[in-house]
């Protein structure tokens, strides 16, 4: 049974997902899950749990076990069934962009070459070899490069920028593909605080502004809960919750995580209410104590 | 972490020393490499004392070298111009087929029955000295030049495709997989996410190509295929060995040369 939490048309439907490494490592376990349209969910689990493999699924980098229930559809296309890849996976992936925890920028190309690469799914084949794109496709990437920020990059070496900036090219990236589900891998794991509160405001932002869901894994809990209205949490690759974030307590992260943790759940006893406020500032002192 | 049974005082200060067996296999090894030096040494006749019993004859030859005879320095230098021309082309065309096969020999890019017989393709064409193929492509398209760029096409490709998908296999495969991610089909993924990453090692290599290949171009003309080359059989088979020392003079001015340049350039391609 598959059950949509918001009553809208699912912008990503999972359905009786599994996927097993070599022999026995289950790093999925029947996998069902429903986002809507515009939400913007956390996938949160310790690490090993699956959030990586899930996410990778619903963009068809991974190909699922051959299970006959098996599917991914994502905005009324399937991107796979049974263990298959769809056929026209491609013009499917052209809708989602993905943004990875080691940003995955050609680090030799300059930024805008990067995220004018978000074109490719509209372009003729013997532009997009010859990297031959016209005034309205480079509109596109300097305009969304203007809106993450780091529009005077445009020109450099992607190598050249800082962790933060070269994640909000990725986002960038994804603007121009005009996405709408943006799945982001733990995209703050390798960035200072200050970036990371930068990258999830922007994807907070196009959730908010564009209407693009967005589903985006996370380690730090307290990120999580600040920006995303809907939670689900995996360990050992089964979904162990799936609700609002206010429903979140420190019992379930203490099943999630298990108990052998460093994290001081006392301090997650907070008022919905109280968190609902602490959504846009920065990390007040008992969440920040989480990270 | 430290485990409270464990004590410094016990740990190894060496390494274990290796089994009896693995002795034995390492001295077996010693063995064999001498005996197999010993085998090669016959079979090349190597003899030490004909160098210093043959000493005057020598003499007398490396005497006849001097003064060189630059009298034909202006033959010489339009051979030495050729010579540039067959490695240049003989270069450009092995890129060209080099870029391709080399993707098709990668084992990130090509699956392994694609992969594995165009390698072996192109030992084929490494395994062959250029002066074997300057000599059929002599009896093919006929003395000249032609023949010896063609020979220094086949073998640069063999050693250019090589080094190419060594550098095809070491890139990073995060950034093509963000690529991927945008829906870009595998040529996309190839143009926008391995290229970039293996541009200056290739430059690189087909620089060390090309100096090579200035080098191999001044013998090619001694099977016919033009350049220096014929200059220096036709020098030798004369016993003009001032006229020789002269070519061979020039050969080096061209071939440093060259190293120099593409030194150069290499450094701005990095
Ligand atoms: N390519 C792979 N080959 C083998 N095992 C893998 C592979 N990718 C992931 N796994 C395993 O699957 C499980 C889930 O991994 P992952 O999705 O990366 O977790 P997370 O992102 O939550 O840390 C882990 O046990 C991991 O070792
Ligand atoms: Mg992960």
């Amino acid at each position: 049974m598959l059950k949509n939490t918001h009553g809208a048309l699912p912008a990503v439907r999972i359905a009786h997902l599994s996927k097993t490494f070599g022999a026995s490592k289950r790093a999925l376990d029947d996998v069902s899950l429903d986002i809507g349209a515009g939400e913007m969910v956390a996938l949160i689990g310790a690490s090993g749990s699956g959030k990586s493999t899930l996410l990778r699924h619903i963009s068809g980098l991974v190909r699922g076990d051959r299970n006959a229930e098996a599917q991914i559809v994502v905005d009324n296309r399937p991107v796979q069934a049974g263990g298959r890849l769809s056929p026209d996976i491609r013009s499917s992936r052209a809708g989602i962009g993905f943004v990875f925890q080691q940003f995955n920028l050609v680090g030799r190309l300059n930024v805008l070459t990067n995220v004018l690469v978000g074109n490719l799914g509209r372009m003729p084949l013997w532009r997009s070899l010859l990297r031959i794109f016209n005034d309205e496709e480079r509109r596109l990437a300097v305009t969304a490069l203007d809106r993450v920020g780091i529009a005077q990059c445009a020109f450099q070496r992607a190598s050249t920028l800082s962790g933060g900036q070269q994640q909000r090219a990725a986002i960038a990236r994804a603007l121009v593909q005009k996405a709408k589900l943006i799945l982001a891998d733990e995209p703050i794991a390798s960035l200072d605080p200050e970036s990371a509160r930068r990258v999830m405001e922007t994807l907070s932002l196009i959730n908010r502004q564009d209407g693009v869901t967005v589903v985006v894994s996370l380690h730090q809990v307290d990120f999580a809960l600040r920006y995303c209205q809907r939670v689900v949490a995996l360990r050992d690759g089964k979904v162990k919750f799936d609700g609002p974030a206010a429903a979140v307590t420190a019992a379930l992260l203490r099943g999630i995580y298990g108990d052998n943790t460093d994290l001081d759940f006392g301090t997650l006893e907070v008022e919905p209410s109280e968190r609902d406020g602490a959504r846009s500032a920065m990390p007040g002192p008992r969440q920040a104590a989480l990270a | 972490m430290k485990s409270p049974a464990l004590r410094v005082a016990d740990l190894p200060l060496r390494a274990p020393r290796p089994t009896p067996a693995a002795s034995l296999l390492k001295l077996l090894g010693y063995g064999l490499a001498a005996a197999f030096l010993v085998w090669s040494y016959q079979g090349a006749e190597v003899s030490p004392v004909k160098l210093f019993s043959d000493a005057g004859n020598m003499a007398t030859f490396a005497a006849d070298f001097f003064p060189p005879d630059f009298s034909d320095w202006r033959y010489y230098l339009e051979e030495l111009i050729v010579t540039l021309h067959i490695a240049v082309w003989g270069t450009v065309l092995a890129v060209f087929c080099a870029i391709p096969l080399s993707l098709v020999a990668a084992a990130n890019i090509a699956p392994w029955w694609i992969h594995q017989p165009v390698r072996r393709l192109l030992d084929a064409f490494r395994s062959i000295n250029e002066m074997v193929f300057a000599m059929l492509f002599v009896v093919v398209v006929g003395l000249g030049p032609f023949a010896g760029a063609l020979a220094l096409w086949i073998h640069t490709t063999g050693t250019l495709a090589k080094l190419f998908s060594e550098a095809v296999e070491a890139i990073d495969p995060q950034p093509v997989e963000g690529i991927r991610a945008t829906g870009a089909n595998a040529l996309e993924e190839i143009i926008y996410g391995v290229i970039p990453q293996v541009m200056p090692l290739w430059v690189s290599y087909t620089l060390y190509r090309f100096e090579a290949n200035v080098r191999s171009a001044s013998v090619v003309g001694m099977v016919g295929a033009g350049g220096i080359g014929v200059v220096l059989w036709e020098v030798i088979r004369g016993f003009q060995f001032s006229k020789t020392a002269a070519a061979m003079m020039m050969i080096i001015v061209l071939v440093t040369a060259t190293d120099v340049i593409s030194s150069r350039i290499r450094k701005f391609f990095i």
